[in-house]
Order: C-alpha cells, then sequence, then structure tokens
C-alpha cells in the first residue's frame, strides 16, 4: 500500500512530475549519448593508431624497441614458436622487417620508413587495404610491389605502376639498392604515415638488407584492446629473457593517458550534470512535501511511525528516479545505436586531428560501452537517494500537532 | 475503570520569547465507555487536551497516563505505536488522504497493522455499512460531500477498534442536520459497541447531547458535570 501511496502521490502532481521526470531523462540521455561520442572517439584515436600500423601488441627484442637496432632481429617463424596459450585472443599475427632509407626517382628523392610485409597477414593487423586511393594493395605474386601513402606519392610524383629504387644499409654493411613498383597508395589522414611509409613484400626486404630469415618484430592484434596489456604482460613472462610483448599502451603513453584521464573525467562530468538534476529533484520534493504537511499530520495521528514516513519520501524519489532511469537508458541506447550506425560527418567542416599518436577523425560517431550506461544509471538512483533524504527527514520530522493544524 | 488520567498538566507553547499557557494544572480522569465533549470558547484549550490525551503531543508539566504507558519518557516511535494500537483521530476537516479511495482510508489503519487484507476488507464493508456510507468505497474524497468525508473518518477511527476515539469539533464545518446525524451516529457506536469518545465542541446543541460536559477556560477547568439520566 506505500507503494501505491507512493505512485499515487507522484502522479497527483502530474505537470510536476512529469517536468522533473523529463529533466531527469534528458539528462540521462544525452549524458549517454555524450558519453557514446566521447568513447567513439577515443575507439576510432586508438583504433587509428593500432589499425594503421602499430597493431595492439607487439613482439621485439628490447633493444629494438628501444633504438630500432637493425642488428636485433628474430627468426621469421618465431611467432609459431611462441607460447602463444591465448590463441582466441589474438585475432592477427604480421611478422615485418623494418628498414629506413631514401626512396628515390630521377628528379627527387625521399626518407622513407620501409616495412617488410607478408600481405595476407598484414592485412589482419592493419586496414591499409581499406584506405586505397588509387591501385590496389600488392599481392604475394609481386615480388616488388609497394604500397606507399598519398603525401609520399605526391612528393615523389608517382602513380600505381612507377619505378622507384629504395637505397639503404644492409646488414652486411654493403649499400642495399632495389628497384620497387608502385601497386598501390593509401591515406589514412595521419600525415606521418602518408608522407613516410611504404610497405613492400617481407622477402623482397630481407633481400635487400641481406637477412634471409629474418625479421625484427610480430605486430598482433587482440579482440579487446582494453585486455591487451594483461596479454602483453603473461607472454613477456612465458617468453625467453631477450624477448618482449609491448602493448599499445606502452606503444603510445600519451594515448594511455589520454585513455584513462577520460575514466577519470567521466565521473567529473556525470557528477556535475547530476548535481544540477539532484538539485530539481530536491526543489520538486521539498515543495510537495511542504504541500502535504497536514497530510504527513493526519498519517502520523493514525501511527505511521516517523521512519515509514521517511520511507514514503524515499520511495516517491526512487521510484521518480527508478522511471527515469528505465526510460533514459533506453532513450540514450536509442540515440547511442542512431550515432552509432549513422553518425554525423563533420568532414566539411573540420579536417583530422592527430592528437595522441591518433587521429580524430572528422566524424561524430558513437560506440556501445558499458561503463557508459552504467555511470550514469548508478549515479542517478544514488542522487535520486541523496536529494530524496532532506525532503524526506523534513517530513519525518514535522511535528504532528503543528501538521494537524496546518491547513 | 479509568483509562485514561491527566494530572495536574500544563501546556505551554513559546513563540519565540512569548510564552502562551495554553493549559494550567489541569486534571481529569477518563473512564472506559464513557461520551466526553470539551466545551468551551475558542483559545480555550480543547484542542491542546485532545493532543495530549491522544499521544500527539507532550505535557510541559505534569502526567499523562493511559492505560499504563506513561507519555513523559516514551520516544516519538512509541508514541507512534501507541497512537496505532489505541487511539483514533477524527478533526474538524481535510481528513482524508486525497490520493486515497474512502475504502483505503478507512482500512489505513488496519494496514498500518498489518492486517490481512480480506479481514480488512470485511472489517471496513461492515463499517461503512452501519456508517451509511456503502456503496462510496471506491469514491476519492474529493468526490464526496462534507458528511460523508466525516463519515469515512469515523470509519477509519473505529476500524483499528481502539480505546478511545478523539474528534476535534468534528461537526463544525457541517450543516446542523448533518452534524445532528453524525453525533448521532457516534452515541449508537458508543452505546453498541461500548467505544470511549472524547470530542470538543462550542456548538451548544451539540454539547447538550453529551452525558459529561467538561467546561475549559483560558486553560483551566472551568466545569465538569456529568449528566445521570
Ligand atoms: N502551536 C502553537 N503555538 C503557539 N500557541 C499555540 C499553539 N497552539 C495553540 N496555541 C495557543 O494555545 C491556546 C489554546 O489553543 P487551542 O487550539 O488548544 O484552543 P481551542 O480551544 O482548541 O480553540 P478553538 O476553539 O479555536 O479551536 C490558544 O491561545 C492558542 O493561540
Ligand atoms: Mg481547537
Amino acid at each position: 500500500m506505500l507503494l501505491t501511496l507512493a505512485f499515487r502521490n507522484l502522479w497527483r502532481n502530474r505537470r510536476r512530475t512529469l517536468l522533473t521526470l523529463s529533466a531527469m531523462v534528458v539528462s540521462a540521455a544525452l549524458l549517454i549519448l555524450a558519453l557514446g561520442v566521447f568513447s567513439g572517439m577515443f575507439k576510432d584515436m586508438l583504433a587509428s593508431a593500432t589499425e594503421q600500423y602499430y597493431g595492439h601488441l607487439v613482439i621485439a627484442r628490447p633493444e629494438y624497441h628501444l633504438r630500432r637496432d637493425l642488428f636485433a632481429h628474430l627468426p621469421a617463424d618465431i611467432a609459431d614458436q611462441l607460447p602463444l596459450e591465448n590463441e582466441a585472443e589474438i585475432t592477427g599475427k604480421s611478422p615485418r622487417l623494418r628498414s629506413f632509407g631514401l626512396l628515390s626517382r630521377p628528379e627527387t628523392s625521399q626518407p622513407v620508413e620501409l616495412l617488410g610485409i607478408i600481405p595476407r597477414m598484414e592485412q589482419q593487423v592493419t586496414s591499409l587495404q581499406h584506405q586505397l586511393t588509387a591501385g590496389h594493395y600488392p599481392t604475394e605474386e609481386e615480388h616488388n610491389g609497394a604500397l606507399i601513402g598519398q603525401g609520399l606519392a605526391r612528393k615523389m610524383k608517382v602513380k600505381p605502376g612507377d619505378e622507384m629504387v629504395f637505397v639503404t644499409q644492409a646488414a652486411d654493411g654493403s649499400i642495399g639498392n632495389d628497384l620497387l613498383i608502385v601497386s598501390g597508395i593509401f591515406a589514412t589522414g595521419d600525415s606521418r604515415h602518408d608522407n613516410n611509409l611504404v610497405l613492400a613484400p617481407l622477402p623482397w626486404l630481407q633481400q635487400v638488407l641481406v637477412l634471409p630469415g629474418r625479421i625484427h618484430e610480430v605486430a598482433m592484434v587482440v579482440a579487446d584492446p582494453m585486455t591487451a596489456a594483461q596479454i602483453a604482460d603473461r607472454l613477456t613472462a612465458a617468453l625467453p629473457e631477450n624477448i618482449e610483448v609491448l602493448d599499445w599502451g606502452d606503444l603510445l603513453p600519451e594515448m594511455r593517458e589520454v585513455i584513462a584521464a577520460y575514466d577519470v573525467s567521466r565521473m567529473i562530468v556525470v557528477t556535475i550534470l547530476y548535481l544540477a538534476t539532484g538539485l530539481g529533484i530536491l526543489n520538486t520534493f521539498f515543495m510537495s512535501v511542504m504541500e502535504r504537511t497536514r497530510e504527513f499530520g493526519i498519517l502520523m495521528a493514525q501511527g505511521m511511525r516517523p521512519w515509514t514516513i521517511r520511507g514514503l519520501v524515499l520511495l516517491e524519489t526512487l521510484l521518480l528516479g527508478g522511471l527515469a532511469l528505465v526510460i533514459g537508458l533506453l532513450c540514450g541506447a536509442i540515440l547511442t545505436l542512431y550515432m552509432q550506425q549513422i553518425g554525423i560527418d563533420l568532414s566539411g567542416y573540420i579536417t583530422s586531428v592527430t592528437y595522441a599518436g591518433g587521429t580524430i577523425l572528422p566524424r561524430l560517431h558513437a560506440v556501445f560501452e558499458a561503463g557508459n550506461f552504467l555511470v550514469p544509471a548508478g549515479m542517478l538512483l544514488l542522487v535520486s537517494l541523496f536529494a530524496g533524504f532532506l525532503p524526506a527527514n523534513r517530513a519525518a520530522r514535522l511535528d504532528p500537532v503543528v501538521a494537524v493544524r496546518d491547513i | 475503570m479509568s483509562l485514561i488520567k491527566l494530572k495536574n498538566v500544563s501546556k505551554i507553547y513559546r513563540l519565540g520569547s512569548q510564552k502562551i499557557p495554553a493549559l494550567t494544572d489541569l486534571s481529569l480522569v477518563f473512564d472506559v465507555g464513557e461520551f466526553v465533549v470539551l466545551a468551551g470558547p475558542s483559545g480555550s484549550g480543547k484542542t491542546t487536551a485532545l493532543n495530549l490525551i491522544g499521544c500527539l503531543d507532550r505535557p510541559t508539566a505534569g502526567q499523562v497516563i493511559i492505560g499504563d504507558l506513561d507519555l513523559q519518557s516514551a520516544s516519538s516511535r512509541q508514541l507512534a505505536d501507541f497512537r496505532l494500537q489505541h487511539i483514533g483521530f477524527i478533526f474538524q476537516s481535510y481528513n482524508l488522504i486525497p490520493v486515497l479511495t474512502a475504502a483505503e482510508n478507512a482500512e489505513f489503519t488496519l494496514m498500518l497493522q498489518k492486517v490481512p487484507k480480506q479481514i480488512r476488507r470485511q472489517r471496513v464493508s461492515k463499517l461503512f455499512a452501519e456508517l451509511g456510507i456503502d456503496g462510496l468505497e471506491g469514491r476519492r474524497p474529493a468526490d464526496l460531500s462534507g458528511g460523508q468525508q466525516q463519515r469515512v473518518a469515523i470509519a477509519r477511527a473505529m476500524a483499528a477498534e481502539p480505546h478511545v476515539i478523539l474528534a476535534d469539533e468534528p461537526t463544525a464545518n457541517l450543516d446542523s442536520h448533518t452534524a445532528e446525524e453524525l453525533l448521532e451516529l457516534m452515541r449508537r457506536l458508543n452505546r453498541e459497541k461500548g467505544t470511549t469518545f472524547i470530542f470538543s465542541s462550542h456548538d451548544d446543541r451539540v454539547i447538550s447531547q453529551a452525558r459529561r460536559v467538561i467546561r475549559l477556560e483560558d486553560g483551566h477547568l472551568a466545569a465538569d458535570i456529568t449528566i445521570t439520566a
């Protein structure tokens, strides 16, 4: 009956209740949407960094991680020898050999970073194959087909089918050089890659560097990037002394900071927004309690205990909070879904921004993340409870003599 | 058998630095089954006395003893529980909870006492029939006349079968015909069920119906007359 009473009391001043309710629903729904968009942005940033270049995990010798030491190489089949007991979590592995050198044409030459890769395997880790602007991704059959960044292609004035010469220092001390043919051109939006990166077949680079059967690193991707650090620690512990696994947080420390700061700022934003919502609830329920002074007096005269009166008012606020929660989560989910499926394209207004090692794309798009729902939901209930407590106390402490006199 | 005792009871209200003596050195004894009216002009202390008897308030000095409970030492929760078990209240007007139907209002004390629903329903519909308001169970207070509302309030006060029903000017907002009917009803319940009624009034026609009249003036006992038929 207390529940019936609470429900009807809420329904009594319909307009006020609905106004308070809609304020709560709107703040919860917009908050969920905003958090979803933020998460989407961070996910984009992380994905751009990992999908364009790094991968989530990188196996290499410690000296290679530190200094890109040409001689800190590993056998090409290292990934198969490792105790990768988490096969299920690791969804892609790409062995790579890396070289820094000059790319030359008769008229011009540019410093580049050249990655020797196996196309089939590299495509499991990075997604440059989806960012082609011309030509095609090098196939296994083209023994010297190269994929190069758009900025670089522009400076070199090349198009698919054109020839270039790559010059670098080989492992035996000689000058290695050989011919490359442009297969395709990619554009990621990140100028560091677009102006500097070249992908070529692994066997070709092994031959140029005189490092047959050797690689520098294995880049890997996992299903959930947030578990990468744990997997890296587990793998490193199981590997020989001279091999180390770094996760994207080690490779992109600023990105890790930004994402950690997001978790904190999410709490702060939620708290500030809900403080305002809480004041609204507080105001509504204070008004409602004051208006019902005589009723509380009558309830007390009937023998209702102060704690039951307190419970009644708290129940009303919690009912309102619960209702707002359900509707707010629903609306938030719908908005998030819309922004996930469709999103808003801002490329007409802004260009992509590179920040903390990742690229923020010129689009608003949301992702679902449990925390973006749980934090607003939990806080909404907490705020309702707190905002209800003062008016509830007020009602419970009314002097019945004064209360019944009040008409 | 004495049910309620007031021993040298005083009540002083404070309004800022001002002290308002509402009751001064009042001693009274009420027995089981009495039908008493507290009479007196406005401001004489009738409401104050009823609130003290009803455990709604504590005296400034003196003792209020009901059965074997001494009010002085009771917590507000104990007072609430005591009211729930032993006392029924009827106020001058706006007695009912507007969001509950007539039947739900009447069942309210029984609900607080955790009486099962079935028994609640039975008792309340019997009372509604006795009070001549059967058929109005589903109506909200706003859809009832003043007299009907007061009858529902009586039903609520009676439902838990308390030892004493306190009514503060229950007829003040009713026309004289309805007031007489209501009074007659209370007398009948007093006769048939032995429920003690203590009510206040300054209406002479109402006062003339009582068997015992306690007259207050400026918080003092002016007269205590029992009419023996
Ligand atoms: N809460 C209060 N604070 C201050 N003074 C009060 C309070 N309640 C009552 N009084 C004063 O106490 C005195 C007695 O009041 P009480 O209400 O008991 O009289 P009453 O006989 O019921 O009057 P009425 O017939 O008008 O209802 C009055 O002078 C009144 O002003
Ligand atoms: Mg009065």
